[in-house]
């Protein structure tokens, strides 16, 4: 029992789930306390102790069931016993005639029913994408090292097939039968794991799609599709608005100041009064402010609605302590100085004109990720909110989500910002879907109502 | 009392009005036999405030509840000082203040008298105790309610973890005050951010989700017998359709209540088309749900 536990637990690590000892010690000690004979209540107690969010449930429960239901000798194999010797004996076979080949010996091993090595095999697949940046950006080696294990699972399969017909004059066929069975389910689950190491999709991220309509006509105008007049009224219309945005702003503040008393201050004045506190002063509580990082994707028609949002968020600045904000294509740039040494609308120019950004490059999400996580990284607090605005297309390369990912882990909040429509975001070579996993919630951004609907829930 | 287990919890939360599903129920009972805080995730409304109430009321403990918010601090959280009381007290008691120090015949040697005095200005006479400190100082086993905690600010939550992990709340001017009682913590939380992994460890995690068809059914006929098998099942059905829709907000639990209680008021015996229609306001709290589910409608209920 111990060493089952044990063992899911570092296969469970080696998945990426974070268990702690003290965890497992808990789950130790409530085992003790339950019937776990009782599947529901065993399950229960593991999931409660080593799945702490709805997004881990999700690995939690494909390795439960692979570990303790997959990979056990199928039930309907009467004589577990010797088969079980049986497939030891082959595997050691096999191995013996092989060079000391990780990736062989990790399919063997998840063969014979311990996946933690098959797991250690896989992990660095995903996580080499970090060190492979540099000059050349591609989503190649992962992919190369998941070729690489899949060549292994199928040479695994051969060898055995191979193996089971030399071996037909000493085995009866039926125990060959079986262990043809057995081998086939785990090759395939094997196969399924590396090919479907996806996300759950929509578990948890929130979708906005529908919004309350502001304005009727200049509001409902897909940015992309604004004429030169209608962005010149567009800056009046956002003013105006940023204008009724921050009233509403202040009343709540004024509302909510009021704090403690002050001890001090009170004493102070009531010495005036032969020590009679006559006036009471309360401490004002300085309201709470959030802050904001955006990435803004720069490249052709995403630009026109990042403009818009950094000009709506530059407007109410004052309701944030800090707004920071960077553009990319393939690359990225800080360019907070800017807007804080222009006005708004030069600032968007200037961006445009100074910003040291390859504009005719590809864009390259992934490289943007990287480049973030090396410089900007400590940027990212408890307080901050994370706004993307981008259309997730990264021409096929790697799309580097567990950055993202880290990124979540380090901010309040990750928005993403879609200035597509919706119905086209997981085509081609949209990102979307595997981005979506690691938001907070995602939401298209495509004119002025939509947008203004967004800031009113970022600032209220 | 105390669960002895996991099919008493069951039987117990069941007696409380509460219908759950054996993961529930094992992580109660665990909950209670560690004495470990429980953090209760889920998309609102499927009855994780409600969780805790039920184990309140089946062990027969008092519930105090602290709702959590942004800008929640330790005074509303813990205790504060009731500075007016004291100050009214001083001006109060000034002449017998004038009897302490009368005699005395330095300054300092009056103020040692007062100092000798202090304490009965903080003392607990002048502490306004908070949720938290309620729980720890209570007489008798308490169920413990942190609503919400993912909306409260990360410094708080870091702060939870002293009360969560020892049961102990250290007051500067009076010492620290250890937990009588161990309560029963819940802690629930929308998923609005992600909770620290210093917090998740401490607690055992329970999610909760839409619960299964029968077991919805269970729960409407429980909180609302008078309502007939047909109407709870087809009831049941096209709720759980409607859920299966891309909507803003999803019908929970206590929409599925509302909802066959006011078809029982309207005197519905059968769910068609037209009543679905004239009472989509209970379950669908935007205008835009509405509309889609409309759209949906003849599919729905065939």
């Amino acid at each position: 029992m111990l060493n089952l536990i044990l063992k899911f637990v570092s296969c469970s690590r080696a998945t990426g789930l974070r268990i702690s000892t003290s965890e497992v010690l808990d789950c130790f000690n409530q085992l003790k306390l339950i019937d776990f004979l009782d599947e529901p209540q065993f399950a229960a107690v593991l999931r409660a102790n080593f799945a702490k969010s709805r997004r881990e449930q999700f690995f939690f429960n494909r390795l439960y069931d692979l570990f303790f239901h997959e990979l056990r000798q199928e039930p309907n194999i009467a004589q577990s016993e010797p088969l079980s010797d049986q497939v030891r004996n082959i595997l050691q076979s096999l191995a013996s005639g092989q060079d000391d080949d990780g990736a062989f010996q990790a399919v063997l091993d998840f063969l014979g029913g311990d996946p933690l090595s098959f797991f250690e095999q896989m992990q660095p697949a995903s996580a080499a994408g970090n060190q492979t940046g540099g000059g050349m950006s591609s989503n190649l080696g992962p992919m190369i090292q998941r070729l690489s294990l899949m060549l292994q699972i199928n040479a695994a399969g051969d060898a055995l097939a191979d193996y089971l017909s030399a071996q037909r004059d000493h085995l009866p066929w039926e125990i060959r039968r079986d262990l043809k069975e057995l081998f086939d389910a785990r090759l395939a689950s094997a196969r399924r794991l590396l090919t479907k190491e996806r996300r759950p999709f929509g578990g948890k991220t929130r979708k906005t799609v529908s919004y309350q309509q502001h304005l009727d006509r200049l509001g409902e105008i897909h940015f992309a599709s604004l004429t030169v007049k209608e962005v010149e009224g567009m800056r009046e219309v956002i003013e105006q608005l940023v204008r009724r945005l921050k009233d509403t702003l202040g009343r709540r503040y004024a509302v909510k100041n009021r704090g403690a008393l002050d001890v001090k201050k009170t004493l102070r004045r009531s010495a005036g009064y032969q020590g009679i506190p006559v006036e009471l002063f309360f401490r004002k509580r300085p309201p709470r402010k959030a802050k904001i990082v955006t990435l803004c994707d720069v490249s052709g028609s995403v630009w026109s609605a990042a403009r818009f949002m950094l000009n709506m968020l530059y407007s109410l600045q004052e309701c944030f302590t800090q707004v920071r904000s960077f553009v990319f294509v393939a690359g990225l740039d800080e360019v907070t100085n800017i807007f804080e040494d222009h006005e708004i609308n030069r600032a968007i120019e200037k961006i445009l004109k100074e910003a040291d950004i390859e504009y005719n490059a590809a864009t390259d999400y992934g490289l943007t990720f990287r480049q973030f996580k090396k410089n900007y990284m400590d940027i990212l607090n408890k307080k901050t909110t994370l706004i993307i605005i981008g259309d997730g297309r990264s021409n096929y390369s790697n799309p580097e989500e567990q950055i993202l990912d880290e990124m979540r882990e380090r901010s309040r909040r990750v928005i993403w910002l879609n200035p597509e429509t919706p119905y086209f975001w997981y085509s081609g070579d949209s990102e979307m879907r595997t981005y979506q996993a690691c938001c907070h919630e995602v939401r298209p951004c495509q004119n002025l109502n939509q947008l203004l609907d967004f800031i009113k829930s970022l600032v209220l | 009392m105390k669960f002895k287990s996991v099919e008493h919890v069951r039987a117990g939360l069941a007696k409380a009005d509460y219908i759950c599903s054996k993961t529930i129920a094992t992580v109660v009972f665990l909950a209670q036999a560690t004495q470990k805080p429980v953090l209760v995730e889920g998309p609102a409304g499927v009855g994780k405030t409600e969780l805790s109430k039920a184990v309140a009321r089946s062990l027969q403990r008092p519930l105090i509840r602290l709702q959590c918010y942004e800008g929640l601090d330790e005074s509303k959280a813990l205790y504060e000082w009731e500075y007016a009381k004291q100050l009214l007290y001083t001006q109060m008691v000034k002449g017998k203040i004038d009897d302490v120090i009368s005699g005395a015949d330095s300054l300092s040697a009056a103020v040692d008298r007062i100092a000798s005095q202090e304490d009965a200005f903080f003392s607990e006479r002048f502490i306004q105790p908070r949720p938290l400190l309620q729980a720890i100082i209570a007489p008798h086993p308490v169920v413990l309610l942190i609503d919400e905690v993912d909306k409260s600010d990360p410094e708080f939550e870091a702060f939870l973890l002293e009360v969560l992990s020892d049961f102990q709340i250290s007051i500067p001017e009076l010492g620290t005050r250890k937990a009588v009682n161990i309560p029963f913590v819940f802690l629930t939380s929308n998923d609005s951010r992600d909770m620290s992994d210093a917090l998740k460890r401490r607690c055992i995690h329970l999610y909760i989700d839409y619960p299964e068809r029968d077991l919805e059914l269970e729960i409407v006929k429980l909180k609302i017998p008078q309502i007939k098998s047909r109407l709870a099942e087809q009831l049941i059905d096209t709720i759980r359709k409607i859920r299966e829709m891309d909507l803003k907000k999803k019908p929970c639990i206590s929409e599925t209540l509302d909802w066959a209680q006011s078809l029982i008021t309207l005197q519905v015996e059968d769910l068609s088309a037209e009543v679905v229609r004239d009472t989509l306001n209970v379950i669908c709290k935007y205008r835009a749900d509405v509309e889609k589910v409309k759209e949906k409608l003849e599919k729905l209920i065939n």
